[in-house]
């Protein structure tokens, strides 16, 4: 099921601009976003920490860097 | 089902909580809102705007814990599937508001799982929230990837180096024993030569388009190198530009890409994005 939602999301963008989306919403940069959130983590917010997203990313561009290598790649919009 | 042991029980009773997406001005949030809105998060589910009072409104929607409490999440975004598509529709709610209104846009992950807890956190660092929103109004986030050809950068370099081209003659002399351990010398110091030069470039674009373009301010955001089909990523910065002045700032980072290009560099501009790396508090 996911699947399928991943291959409508690679028709409508290539790969290249979803690991840049990824880079973005995820943050790997040195800035937290959630520093804001942080502040006030003591009011019951659930945020997850950065390790976990940071070793996410990694593997969700290993997962897209893999699948560009086996379809033979489509011309970009 | 057997009865295993209790685990400690996180306090959601409800089975859902709810995620945001960015902070934003009331009116200008309203005005936005429901006008050809992308799907939330859970396209099964509903966007909730919060009052956070004073002016402010947070959009946010409504997700099942079973998927976003702490434990299930943590175990959900290890799917590298699961997290894309998220991820992409987070982007596509905070795009949708962010290129009409100014707002304070949030990554992905934030997640209170009482609706008082979010109006609280609002009233707790409301003149800060405003702050961000005033900064941020008219402009918008550009990145700049600059990716480097190593091996280009590194032939580049031997012919600089007097140093290095000493080594090297030295190196065709002496006996093959010698000369082995004189070339792994060579190499890393060549090595350690495009690391400096690489940080050298990066650092005087990033100063040419903060000056270039009147840009606000930039966040320097270096990655660990990674090598792909454009070449390595040397640096990635993000720049805070007016719209209006983008054109300006375009034509810099053009004039940029154009002077480095022998050296081995190429740059590529992505945007606009939602002030992501401009959205904390502080300077």
């Amino acid at each position: 099921m996911a699947d399928e939602d991943l291959e409508q999301l690679l028709d409508e963008e290539s790969e290249l601009s979803l690991l840049e989306t990824l880079d973005h919403v995820l943050n790997r940069g040195l800035v937290i976003a959630g520093e804001i959130t942080i502040a006030v983590a003591d009011i019951d917010l659930i945020f997850l920490g950065l390790n976990v997203l940071v070793s996410s990313v990694e593997t969700a561009h290993e997962v897209l860097k893999e699948r560009q290598q086996i379809q033979s790649p489509k011309s970009e919009v | 089902m057997t009865e295993s042991k209790p685990k400690k029980v996180l306090k959601t009773p409800a089975g859902r909580a709810y995620y945001l997406y960015c902070i934003g001005e009331q009116e200008a949030l309203a005005s936005v809102y429901g006008n050809e809105m992308p799907p939330p998060i859970e396209p099964d589910t509903e966007f909730v705007l919060i009052d956070g009072g004073a002016g402010l409104s947070a959009v946010t929607s409504v997700v099942p814990l079973a998927d976003y409490g702490e434990e299930a999440l943590q175990s959900r975004v290890t799917d590298a599937t699961w997290l894309a598509v998220r991820a992409m529709r987070h982007e596509r709610v905070v795009e949708h508001f962010s290129r009409q209104a100014s707002v304070v846009p949030l990554r992905f992950g934030t997640i209170y799982l009482e609706r008082e807890n979010v109006e609280l956190m609002m009233g707790e660092i409301h003149d800060e929230l405003l702050a961000i929103i005033e900064r941020l109004r008219g402009r918008e986030e550009w990145g700049l990837n600059v990716y480097s050809d190593r091996a280009k950068l590194t032939e580049a370099i031997v012919s600089l180096s007097p140093r290095l081209r000493e080594l090297s003659e030295q190196a065709a002399r002496v006996s093959p024993g010698q000369s082995y351990l004189l070339r792994k010398k060579i190499d890393s110091m060549r090595e350690a030569e495009a690391r400096a030069e690489t940080r050298r470039v990066a650092a005087a674009i990033e100063q040419e388009l903060l000056s270039a373009a009147a840009t606000a301010a930039a966040r320097l955001r270096v990655l660990k190198d990674e090598g792909g089909e454009q070449g390595e990523v040397a640096a990635k910065l993000a720049f805070l530009v007016q719209r209006d002045r983008f054109l300006e700032f375009r034509a810099a980072a053009e004039r940029l890409a154009e002077a480095h290009e022998g050296a081995g560099f190429r740059l590529e501009l992505t945007g606009p994005w939602p002030a992501y790396n401009f959205a904390a508090g502080g300077k």
